[in-house]
């Protein structure tokens, strides 16, 4: 075994660190702090680390992009989400809609829409799948007819006209370009009757409603989409007519390869931050003549924080390296689960270092609110069992 | 014999103030505008109703004009408030928790102000003492005497003259009456001063990531007291009793708010097919969290009724340890991680700052971090269980 990174590998972790350091660390807990979510966006900066290739580092080399591989995609990841995880996010949620592209569109897509992407600053992917009514039937999806997507597609001539909404859309409200999951056969399940679509942000009859408030990751968007009668040319549809649900995974084991190892990197890095944290505090804090770092309540917890990021660390390269040799296997998941678990464990201990030390720290609260949101995404029974069936089959 | 069963004036209080919380709490303080917690606005038309209805005043004697309520009677009103908002019952719990030590005992300096306290129906309490209490990851260092943030200089006619100040203060922003901890040249003073003396300051501070309720910093400018002000000395458990089980009392409002929203919750939402509190994975961790608050709840009551009862220890009944302590040890983690997965039973509406769910996730933060760490509490416990003191 070889844990050593090539040059281009360290490279791009060094560009992140320094961008992380010296862009995104000063502004993270300004951002935080606004309170109008439409607001907390920084296009400026967002278009500084785009001309450092963090948006489009994916894109395979032969469209234009840098077609960095998966372990150094892990890597700048974890750097970003050092420096704030909702800006780390911002930037892979990119990634992980050119992975699509890159995979299921044809030539004649991918030059419609990846030639674009590239060479604009402010160019943001997003992919519409939630919806009011369901979240976790997209994800473990029963085979009542009813369940799922409600978004409707009906087809005439040589367009589709789309009618419905999304909610929690990632970039739904700054994105140009959005992958779609529309139910073009209402009489089938899930799995047999939704068309994935690409639809840009200037389609007629689209238009972006709410955006939504969360209590982490302030900078990231989340906004509901809404189309009333929008119209999209069905050279628009990626692969076949009710066929999303078996070409829009990205690859052929039937998981959303990127997305796990995404979710799992980020938390990499906020633990990093965590740790961070907490050994400056535990250096320099003295309380009742003494530093903290001297105390044996808080060697534990420091121990445990180091101990849980150093396994994630092994969980997410390992996984990275697995699918830059094209082995997926339910280790991906499983590495997204176990981040829900170490990201909260980890920032919570890093604030109860800040409070037994009578520091009740901005930063530290951040962090914990920012890894709250994994138990939606990526530690959810659904998310857990969803892995666990593709062990057990 | 043992006897688990509440007393008729005990389920009165709880159904009242369910009521109440129903009816008048609930439909202003889950208002989505004032659910982020940077921005809450204290309810003070809801606790001036709450005043009205005794709750204020509840721990008093019948014949000073409370309703002789002892400690469990007061954490059950106060986890009932909690489950409608947790600020209005964070100052109600602090009033009722010094007007148990200030005035209950029926003689004393404190009595002159025992009229003023029962008639005003926004004269709340509050405790300006030494700073941190907590010892946290310094417990094993030096045994320092607490750190002296307000002095008392002696005046003639035996009064003090008040300088410094106290930060963090629950309840300053609103409170009349101030129990003062003091540090003269010889020893520790405890002093009821009323907000409108000469010298005393108060300025308002985000609560935010520091407590429920409103929080202030106390100044104290050469204010003068009268000898006669001085509290008696027992009254040193006034910082220690913080924490206590009203605290836990209104900790589990929090979870309890919590888990009544995902148990109305999981029997509407549609998912896989069937209503989701028929998954296992739903109907489990639904279970979880009520087990945990129940158990939480017998740790709390079984430490008032200790408080109320100290024969009960004398003839062995209960053990004889730091109940209080063990109870918030248990209950400040059981909440917070029955807050956590009740929000998660909500998908991404858990983590939206419109709705309560993540408002619930973050009071119990608080309540999880605050006062004394769990981690010094953990220690104080092994000293009692141990028999030690630490040097």
């Amino acid at each position: 075994m070889d844990f050593s990174l090539n040059e281009e590998q360290r490279a791009w972790q060094m560009k992140a660190r320094k961008f992380a350091l010296e862009e995104i660390r000063p502004v993270s807990l300004a951002r935080d702090r606004i309170a109008d979510p439409r607001e907390t966006f920084d296009w400026e900066l967002f278009k500084k680390g785009s001309r450092l290739g963090f948006r489009t580092l994916a894109v395979p080399k032969e469209w234009g992009g840098h077609g960095l591989d998966f372990v150094t995609q892990a890597l700048v990841m974890a750097e970003l989400a050092k420096g704030d995880s909702a800006i780390s996010k911002a930037f892979s949620q990119c990634w992980k809609w050119s992975h699509l592209i890159a995979a299921v569109c044809t030539d004649e897509q991918k030059g419609r829409f990846l030639k674009p992407f590239l060479a604009d600053d402010t160019f943001v992917l997003g992919k519409g799948i939630t919806e009011p009514s369901g979240g976790s039937d997209n994800r473990l999806p029963p085979d009542d007819p009813k369940a799922g997507v409600k978004l409707r597609g009906e087809r005439r001539g040589d367009e589709w006209i789309l009618n419905g909404e999304k909610a929690f859309i990632a970039n739904g409200n700054i994105g140009k370009l959005f992958f779609l999951d529309v139910r073009t056969d209402p009489r089938a399940p899930l799995r047999e009757g939704v068309t994935l679509f690409l639809v840009p942000h200037d389609t007629p009859g689209f238009r972006v409603g709410k955006v939504f408030n969360k209590s982490g990751w302030r900078f990231y968007q989340n906004a509901e989409m809404i189309f009333e009668n929008a119209r999209v040319p069905h050279a628009n549809v990626v692969g076949e007519v009710n066929g999303a649900y078996r070409k829009s995974s990205g690859d052929t084991s039937g998981g959303d390869i990127f997305g796990d190892l995404e979710l799992a990197a980020n938390a990499l890095g906020v633990c990093d931050a965590a740790c961070e944290q907490a050994l400056a505090l535990a250096r320099t804090k003295m309380q009742g003549g003494k530093l903290l770092k001297e105390q044996q309540l808080v060697q534990l917890k420091i121990n445990k924080m180091h101990m849980l990021t150093e396994a994630l660390r092994s969980f997410v390269l390992r996984v990275a390296c697995e699918h830059d040799q094209k082995m997926h296997s339910p280790n991906a998941g499983l590495a997204m689960n176990f981040s829900t678990d170490v990201i909260q464990e980890v920032t919570e201990l890093n604030m109860d270092i800040h409070d037994s030390a009578g520091c009740m720290d901005e930063g530290a609260d951040k962090l914990v609110r920012d890894a709250f949101i994994w138990s939606h995404l990526a530690g959810d029974s659904v998310q857990r069992m969803k892995v666990a069936r593709r062990i057990i089959k | 014999m043992y006897n688990l069963r509440l007393s008729t004036e005990q389920l009165e209080f709880r159904d009242t103030v369910r009521d109440f919380v129903v009816r008048e709490v609930k439909p202003v303080a889950l208002k989505s505008g004032r659910l982020e917690a940077s921005e809450r606005q204290l309810l003070t038309a809801i606790l001036d109703q709450a005043a009205q209805m005794g709750l204020r005043t509840m721990a008093l004697g019948e014949d000073s004009g409370g309703a002789a309520a002892d400690l469990l009677t007061c954490c059950i009103v106060i986890e009932e408030l909690a489950t409608g908002d947790v600020d209005v019952a964070a100052v109600l719990a602090e009033t009722v928790r010094l007007s148990r030590i200030i005035f209950v005992p029926s003689t004393g300096p404190a009595q002159q102000y025992l009229p003023l306290f029962v008639a005003d129906d926004h004269c709340h309490l509050a405790f300006a003492g030494h700073g941190d209490t907590r010892l946290g990851a310094n417990y094993h260092g030096r045994r320092a005497a607490p750190h002296a943030t307000i002095t008392g200089s002696p005046a003639d006619n035996g009064d003090l003259i008040l300088n410094g100040n106290a930060e963090g203060v629950r309840n300053a922003p609103i409170a009349k009456l101030f129990a003062v901890e003091a540090v003269t040249d010889r020893k520790r003073e405890f002093l009821l001063v009323p907000a409108d003396t000469p010298g005393l300051s108060v300025l308002a501070q985000a609560s935010g990531l520091r407590g429920h309720g409103v929080v202030g910093s106390v100044a104290f400018a050469d204010c003068r007291v009268r000898a006669d002000q001085r509290l008696d000395g027992k009254l040193i458990d006034i910082a220690a009793e913080q924490g206590g089980p009203l605290d836990q009392a209104l900790n589990l409002g929090i979870g309890r708010a919590a888990y009544e929203a995902a148990l109305d919750y999981v029997p509407l939402r549609v998912q896989g097919g069937r209503r989701i509190v028929e998954h296992q994975a739903i109907g489990a961790k639904l279970a979880e969290i009520a087990v945990s608050l129940e158990v939480a709840r017998a740790a709390v009551w079984q430490a008032a009724f200790a408080a109320d009862h100290p024969e009960a220890i004398a003839d062995r009944s209960l053990p004889d340890l730091p109940l209080a302590m063990m109870a918030k040890v248990f209950t400040s983690g059981a909440v917070y991680r029955a807050a956590k997965d009740a929000a998660e039973l909500f998908g991404a509406m858990g983590v939206m700052r419109d709705m309560p769910l993540q408002k619930y996730v973050h009071d119990a933060l608080i309540c999880l971090h605050a006062a004394n760490g769990n981690a010094d509490d953990k220690l104080r416990i092994a000293e009692a269980l141990a028999g030690y003191r630490r040097p």
